[in-house]
């Protein structure tokens, strides 16, 4: 590309309102949390009158178990969900191509219902649903014979960790199925055809003729979808609190009871920073990616 | 097989398929549902009631009635909403256009910088934003919320429309210029409405984020019911009234319906800013 004077002078007053703004409730609020995290900060977050104390947070956070506890669930936590949001995104994806064509729109409705609702509504429809009381999980349990009293979803640790998954990947296995029906529509039809032909069965067909083609869509989808569960908060937040005790929380959910309950702000702070770089990791093969998705003016 | 029976062979799959996707994606929306026409009391009759003995329409009288008001969080959210999208389309569309279609030097600086930020994690930037809006006075405004979802959106959307943007031929701007239309002009009468569809589905799902959006409307709202928007609504109404569920289902119901319609209508256009906006 050649730059041109005149017209970088102009692309500089076009973009500046939008850089401003990224700057000030973006770039600003990361490297003031990092300042944060540098002092200790309790029920106060006026750093300037509080005392300097370098790396101490830090040190204490990993000389803590509950940090490296919840560092290993968030890590946990995003690999299950993310593996579940993509396997069940695949299948509802390949499930829209399977149905005639008259069903498919119904179909596809269905599947971006959850899409619709607020993550945090999300986490208390199926804080009921979960209810071990009158909860239609746990009662369907009983009813077929799977264990004799509904299962304590939200209080025993093992269990509340498998809710917050299930409740994550509802709406996360939708999002991933949008992105896979996008991969799967570029498959050039005499593909398949021509595996049918040849004698592939289902199985074969998807692993041996399909996958390959999609890979590049799930590598992205598996992208997006890591960074968001690495982050999540809404439905820790709104389905377990965390609990019971802090089994359930997440780097983000750990942080914001800190912040706004305890007012510990440095603590807080160094948990928001490690879950700033963890999703960086991710963004860091993200990132590359974008300069090949466009063609510009040359 | 012959061909009659593995069309029906297909026709019993495809049936079976909705019917099991349907359990799955409804089915919380659907006990929801019921739960709130179970009259207030019974919702917790054990054994498990899936079919309510007395349905009524009473809690939604509550929820809706003098003490909770729970259609003003669905107003509050379109406020917030529309006014963040109004803001970042118009921040997305300029600096959009500067990266798409001039030769801007900095124009890699700029998308990398936008990207970068949009994968920041909310709980990085809660606390010293929430500290900003307080300095500036704006706890418990919607200016509070619209101008930090405003910004959120914009990495997304400028990248989406810069896409869009960027499939205008530029022999089509070179014609124009050179027929004698001045800048602004071709802007507006051949870039924009060929962008147009890009813009549209930028501003459905900025509406959509910062519509379920949580951690800040929660954080500066403070318990303010004047300006809570829905998700923060539903979520007190549902710590305060653990006890009344079929109060919460109700007041959850009436703030899901206009979101779901919505979606449903812009189906199209939100997944094809999915698939546009994600890298390829």
């Amino acid at each position: 590309m050649v730059a041109d004077r005149a017209e970088t002078r102009i692309g500089l007053v076009l973009v500046a309102p939008a850089v401003i703004g990224l700057v000030v409730l973006n770039y600003y609020p990361i490297l003031q949390s990092a300042l944060y995290s540098l002092f200790a900060l309790d029920s106060s977050t006026d750093w300037l009158r509080a005392r300097f104390i370098g790396l101490r947070n830090y040190r204490d956070v990993m000389q803590s178990d509950q940090f490296w506890y919840t560092l290993v669930f968030t890590v946990g936590f995003t690999v299950v969900a993310v593996a579940l949001d993509i396997s069940l995104g695949m299948l509802l994806a390949l499930a829209t191509f399977y149905v005639p064509r008259r069903v498919r729109g119904l179909l596809r409705a269905i599947i971006i219902v959850p899409w619709a609702i607020p993550k945090v509504i999300q986490a208390s429809m199926w804080r009921w649903m979960l209810n071990s009381d009158v909860g239609p999980v746990g009662d369907i349990i009983v009813r077929l014979g799977i264990a004799s009293e509904p299962p304590l979803f939200l209080v025993e640790r093992v269990l509340a960790m498998g809710s917050v998954v299930v409740a994550y990947t509802w709406k996360g296995s939708s999002i991933a199925a949008f992105f896979l029906m996008g991969g799967l529509a570029l498959i050039p039809r005499e593909v398949i055809e021509s595996a049918i032909v040849d004698g592939a069965g289902a199985v074969r067909r998807f692993f041996s003729v399909m996958l390959p083609v999609v890979m590049p869509t799930v590598y992205v989808a598996l992208l997006y979808r890591s960074q968001d569960a690495l982050r999540v908060f809404d439905v820790i937040y709104g389905l377990t609190g965390g609990g019971p005790g802090t089994a359930t929380d997440t780097l983000s959910s750990f942080a914001y009871t800190a912040y706004f309950r305890y007012a510990q702000f440095g603590r807080a702070s160094t948990y928001a920073v490690v879950t700033f770089l963890l999703v960086a990791v991710v963004g860091v093969f993200y990132i590359g990616r974008v300069r090949r998705t466009f063609s510009f003016r040359e | 097989m012959t061909r009659k029976s593995r069309q029906t062979t297909r026709r019993i799959v495809s049936t079976l398929i909705i019917a099991v996707v349907a359990v799955w994606s409804l089915a919380p929306l659907v006990w929801i549902g019921l739960t709130s026409i179970k009259p207030q009391g019974t919702e917790y009759r054990m054994p498990v009631e899936y079919w309510p003995e007395n349905p009524t329409l009473d809690n939604y009288r509550t929820v809706l009635g003098e003490r909770f008001r729970i259609q003003r969080s669905v107003l509050n959210s379109v406020v917030v909403s529309s006014g963040a999208v109004i803001g970042t389309l118009a921040l997305s569309t300029l600096s959009a256009y500067a990266i798409a279609r001039l030769r801007f030097r900095y124009r890699f600086h700029t998308l990398y910088s936008m990207q970068i930020a949009g994968m920041i994690p909310p709980i990085v930037v809660i606390a010293p934003t929430f500290v900003l809006m307080r300095a500036l006075g704006l706890i418990r405004t919607y200016w509070a919320m619209i101008i930090p979802n405003m910004v959120y959106a914009v990495p997304l959307s400028s990248f989406l429309i810069a896409s869009y943007f960027a499939n205008v031929p530029f022999e089509l701007e070179d014609a124009a210029r050179i027929d004698g239309a001045g800048t602004l002009r071709t802007i507006f009468r051949i870039v924009l409405p060929i962008a147009a569809p890009g813009m549209f589905s930028a501003g459905v799902l900025a509406f959509l984020g910062s519509w379920g959006e949580f951690m800040l409307a929660n954080t500066v709202s403070i318990g303010s019911a004047r300006v809570e928007t829905v998700p923060v609504a539903v979520l007190s109404l549902s710590r305060a009234f653990e006890l009344q569920w079929s109060w919460v289902a109700a007041g959850t119901v009436v703030t899901l319906v206009p979101i779901i319609a919505a979606v449903l209508i812009f189906q199209r256009t939100i997944v094809s800013g999915l698939t546009a906006g994600s890298l390829k």
